[in-house]
């Protein structure tokens, strides 16, 4: 208990630390240590400037949108596709089986797939982000055993009643595996949220970035320059006289909300054996 | 009479593609994905056989790039660090996310169990890029929480995220924070579905909680044990691409740099294509048997694969 108790501090102070001293007012924040759980001199300044800030809230929408049109595109792809392979007697059902699976065991080389995005003119683009991660085989995989369990005594009723496939996809096969649904929406909405890497290679343009490469630019790599701005910075203003470190702190609690909203879904469909598993004792 | 079985076969697959027809239209966007931006960019892998030209065909260069690599010393140290760092996560590591889901199934009061649970589950949905800012503040020489605990013990500051000797261990700490709650979320369904009469027969024999863990436990996870320990083997190439660039630094670049750093900084930083590819190409072949195998190895031992 003790030893658990530990690990979960190890994981919530830090989390707490940073948000304490995001919400502390400038002179406050630079003197908090980093055992310090409650914010001193409330003041919301760190925040009025991320969500003010022309650079860091045009990435901010951008995620938005690669998030909600890339989750959306992985889900239609998936969902039909795991559809279609679950179909009984699909002919080449093996062919196209092993195709996916071996597209998923050999990873191209990031230049070969580089070259290509380039090929396309998909380069700066923010579809190129969206594309080239539009199914993952794995968030397949798991689909399909989602509607392996519905009974095929359903199906064959809908046939009987002249159901097309589409009508049978989303009138009978979405609605009775909701909670596969919900888990696969959830983690593919956490990648999209999270990405950075292929963001950062292909929207070139820093109008087009995306907040993670953003956050990563100010708190990882430690360039304030293109945050604070060199102008302010050498006029030696309010926005130079903030303490930094809460600055980032106020950054990385606005890329953590979205995931800490989706959070409650996934321990209430994917995490769901395990949370409930206690209650035999 | 084969020849008319044979046809009377063909003869049905093509009444059941004429029948499917609609069904292949739905999947043809997710093929053409596949087609377009993972099969196409397999076959450009080719590129480490030429020389890379943007406006011209490309031309042969034949194992020019292959020999550049294995006589390039640098190579030795990325494969070495490379092997390192998957050695500290997946076999160090691993036996603590075993543990975990064993004291999670210790834990009697089942509010704290949830807890523990709510809140170790979370940082594996955190982003690297989040996951290196906390740690790096933590860490921090002037203010981070590590350094004021060592202070308090008069021990010296230390600077961890530039420190050569302590960087490899900062990954295999900083995955097992991301991962421990998650990761052992396995070994724990495996746990909790033992049938409640075993431990009430063990109970009823008068064995405590360390003999239940041991005859009753530990025996029902080797086949979760054994699954992983041999999927992670898989991916032993990888080591964490995503992690690795996040945590590492000028100072640390020498023990940390591993095959996907190398590919991203030769082909996207110093855009040597053909250099890039070629280590793309041995990672990607060698990778596809280290899982192929891993997979047989595991559906035999086990009867369960990687997929």
């Amino acid at each position: 208990m003790v030893v658990l108790g530990a690990i979960t501090l190890t994981m919530i102070v830090p989390l707490l630390n940073i948000l304490a001293r995001s919400l502390s007012g400038p002179e406050a924040s630079a003197t908090m240590g980093g055992l310090e759980i409650l914010p001193k001199d409330f003041d919301l300044i760190n925040y009025k400037i991320v969500l003010n800030h022309p650079k860091l809230m045009r990435a901010f929408w951008n995620s938005v949108f690669v998030t909600v049109v890339g989750t959306l595109i992985n889900i239609l792809l998936t969902t039909s596709a795991a559809y279609v392979l679950t179909r009984p007697n699909l002919v080449f059902k093996k062919a196209i089986m092993i195709f996916l699976i071996f597209m998923m065991l050999f990873e191209p080389g990031l230049v070969p797939e580089y070259l290509v995005v380039t090929k396309l003119g998909l380069m700066g683009s923010k579809w190129s982000v969206i594309l080239v991660s539009a199914v993952n085989v794995y968030y397949l995989v798991i689909m399909m055993r989602y509607f392996e369990e519905i009974p095929e005594s359903i199906f064959e009723a809908a046939t009987l009643d002249g159901a097309g496939h589409l009508r049978m996809m989303f009138s009978i096969v979405f609605p009775l595996s909701k909670a596969g649904m919900a888990t696969i929406t959830m983690f593919y909405a956490v990648l999209r949220w999270n990405e950075y890497f292929k963001a950062s290679i292909y929207l070139i343009k820093a109008n087009d970035t995306l907040f993670q490469v953003v956050l990563r630019q100010f708190v990882v790599l430690g360039d304030t320059t293109s945050i604070v701005g060199q102008q302010n910075l050498f006029n030696y203003n309010d926005l130079a006289r903030i303490d930094y470190t809460a600055l980032k702190g106020a950054t990385i609690i606005v890329a953590i909300i979205p995931i800490l909203l989706l959070y409650p879904i996934v321990l209430k469909y994917y995490a769901k054996d395990a949370m409930d598993g206690g209650v035999k004792e | 009479m084969k020849l008319l079985k044979q046809k009377l076969i063909t003869l049905q697959m093509k009444k059941q593609l004429k029948k499917d027809w609609m069904l292949y239209l739905i999947l043809a966007p997710t093929l053409a994905y596949f087609i377009i931006f993972r099969l196409w960019p397999i076959l450009g892998m080719r590129l480490a056989f030429y020389n890379y030209k943007a406006r011209s065909p490309w031309t042969f260069a034949g194992l020019k790039y292959f020999t550049m690599i294995v006589k390039s010393p640098a190579f030795s140290d990325i494969v070495k660090n490379t092997l390192m760092i998957s050695f500290m996560k997946f076999i160090i590591l691993f036996p603590f996310f075993v543990l975990f889901a064993i004291l999670l199934n210790e834990l009697r009061v089942s509010g704290f169990r949830k807890y523990v649970q709510v809140i170790s589950y979370m940082p594996h949905f955190l982003s690297w890029v989040v996951i290196a800012g906390i740690w790096i503040a933590a860490l921090s020489v002037t203010n981070g929480s590590v350094n004021q605990i060592l202070n308090i013990f008069n021990l010296p500051s230390i600077d961890f995220m530039t420190d050569k000797t302590k960087i490899r261990w900062i990954l295999m700490l900083s995955e097992a924070w991301r991962s421990i709650g998650w990761d052992s979320i396995f070994y724990y369904t495996a746990i909790i579905g033992i049938s409640p009469s075993l431990f009430e027969a063990a109970e009823i024999d008068g064995a405590n909680r360390i003999n239940i863990i041991k005859h009753i436990i530990l025996p029902a996870l080797i086949t979760p044990i054994m699954t992983m320990f041999i999927l992670n083997l898989g991916f032993f190439l990888n080591a964490g691409f995503d992690q690795v660039l996040n945590f590492s630094n000028d100072a640390v670049l020498s023990v940390v740099d591993i095959l996907d750093t190398y590919i991203y900084r030769v082909g996207i930083q110093n855009a040597q294509y053909s250099l890039s590819t070629a280590v793309s190409l041995i990672k990607g072949v060698v990778g596809v048997f280290l899982v192929l195998g891993t997979h047989l190895i595991s559906k035999k031992v086990t009867g369960k694969g990687v997929w």
